[in-house]
């Protein structure tokens, strides 16, 4: 039974996905992680990642907005506490083509130093992840079957999965933009990792969490804090995303 | 006060037996209020009496376990052994490894979860699905990055799968609830697999 109901959220996140996209006008979203009481990783010099997510995500929105033509959305741009599945629901409510949450990291090693971009880990059962590779495959003919009445327990478990339907174009996206990161901050290239992030498991779009250094790291850190750096972050994520709607999704 | 009594006088045979009574009668009222809850007597004797098999040599067995530690050179986890009591079930082993990962690595490499935390209770079901319950100190100990939150969330789940066969995937709860992060980025609400793409070779 419960597989039947994971199966049919399936299908209805399928028809969600055709919907949105919609040719109107497209709104890419950033993710500013954490804020308000949780200030997310701490360097040695006081700075907060909250803070520093907030700097960059502000950059890259004014970057966006001016070259690209694009709406940007903030799931916050002030110091604010903002819950987990509102971020992914202001992607979701959008209907944003890219979702972008952006981090710096920590680490228990002071040395840990570089940057490095995630996408979701399919964390699924075995049965869940053969519900899904079926979806993937025969998505077209089951489209017309789906029943449009849903309860809410169902609504749960599509949002719960959103993300697993785009995992392969969150993979491009990452790769992208990890390129170019790795291209212009001149720090260590940590390449791409796929990780099970509360942010990116209900968005219903391509999504990646970017972090941009180690906030842990002293000298990233004061690298992190430095409006040069911030910008150079913002650049690359937007080239990135440039060469990722140029290429096709 | 009947033996306070009778000893200020002579002391007869019955008399001594009476008092004797009396006395031990004084120590076990006294033992049973200042005992305090069950729970406390109850640990006082889980810790100390172990109900595990004993060696030969009347010393309580042990076993082995494999412990998932940081290393300050690379982000990997890598493997120490140390030995745990045994029995009498395996939670109970699972308590003991987790209590000793906590405890920290005895060569030198690096704890990825904080050291005040203390494991309340691990229940393994039947379907393979171990629950860990622990003090709230593992989210407020550190101020988490993506990687020491990876950390902190894969030595405790591959400590697990890696050591009890009975376990195959770990969900970790904080004070007896489900949290949805321990800060802000690994999704604690589904279970994990334990993921040894981050284990040394």
């Amino acid at each position: 039974m419960k597989i039947f109901r994971i199966g049919a959220a399936a299908l209805l996140l399928l028809a969600a996905v055709a919907a949105a996209q919609s040719p109107a006008e497209r709104t890419v979203v950033i993710d500013p992680g954490h804020g308000g009481l949780e200030t997310g990783a701490k360097g040695r010099f006081g700075n907060l990642e909250k803070d520093i997510t907030l700097s960059i995500s502000l950059k890259l929105k004014a970057l966006i907005e001016k070259e690209m033509g694009f709406e940007v959305v903030l799931t916050r741009d002030r110091d604010l506490d903002v819950p987990m599945e509102t971020r992914s629901a202001i992607a979701n409510n959008h209907k944003a083509a890219l979702f972008i949450s952006i981090h710096a990291n920590g680490a228990v090693q002071k040395k840990a130093a570089g940057s490095e971009t995630f996408f979701l880990s399919l964390n699924a059962t075995d049965e869940e992840t053969r519900r899904l590779a079926y979806l993937e495959n025969n998505s077209t003919e089951l489209q017309s079957r789906i029943d449009p009445s849903t309860d809410n327990d169902l609504m749960m478990i599509l949002w719960d999965m959103a993300q697993n339907a785009y995992i392969k174009q969150s993979s491009r996206l990452a790769e992208l933009v990890q390129g170019e990161l790795d291209a212009m901050l001149g720090t260590r290239n940590r390449g791409i990792k796929q990780a099970p992030f509360k942010v990116l498991t209900g968005v219903a779009c391509p999504a990646i969490l970017v972090e941009a250094a180690f906030i842990s790291n002293p000298d990233e850190e004061q690298k992190l804090a430095s409006d040069a750096f911030q910008t150079k972050v913002a650049e690359a994520i937007y080239r990135g995303l440039v060469r990722y709607l140029r290429t096709g999704e | 006060m009947t033996a306070k009594k009778r000893r200020k006088g002579k002391i007869t045979g019955p008399a001594l037996v009476l008092s004797g009574l009396a006395l031990v009668l004084l120590v076990l009222v006294i033992v049973f209020f200042s005992g305090g809850g069950g729970e406390k007597v109850k640990h006082f004797v889980d810790a100390n009496i172990p109900k595990s098999p004993e060696t030969p040599g009347g010393r309580p067995a042990t076993r082995t376990v494999t412990l998932f530690f940081a290393a300050e050179d690379d982000d990997l986890l890598h493997k120490e052994t140390r030995e745990v009591l045994a029995g009498p079930t395996e939670a109970d082993e699972a308590e003991r490894a987790l209590a000793e990962l906590v405890r920290g690595s005895e060569s030198g490499l690096l704890s990825p979860l904080p050291p005040q935390t203390r494991v309340r209770q691990v229940f393994i079901a039947k379907d393979g699905l171990a629950t860990v319950d622990l003090s709230r100190d593992v989210a407020e100990g550190f101020t988490y990055g993506s990687t020491s939150e990876l950390a902190a969330v894969y030595a405790v789940v591959d400590t697990l799968v890696y050591n009890f066969k009975s376990v195959k995937k770990v969900v970790l709860t904080v004070e007896g609830a489900e949290r949805e992060t321990l800060g802000g980025h690994v999704d604690l609400t589904r279970a994990f697999f334990p993921d040894y793409g981050l284990v040394a070779k």
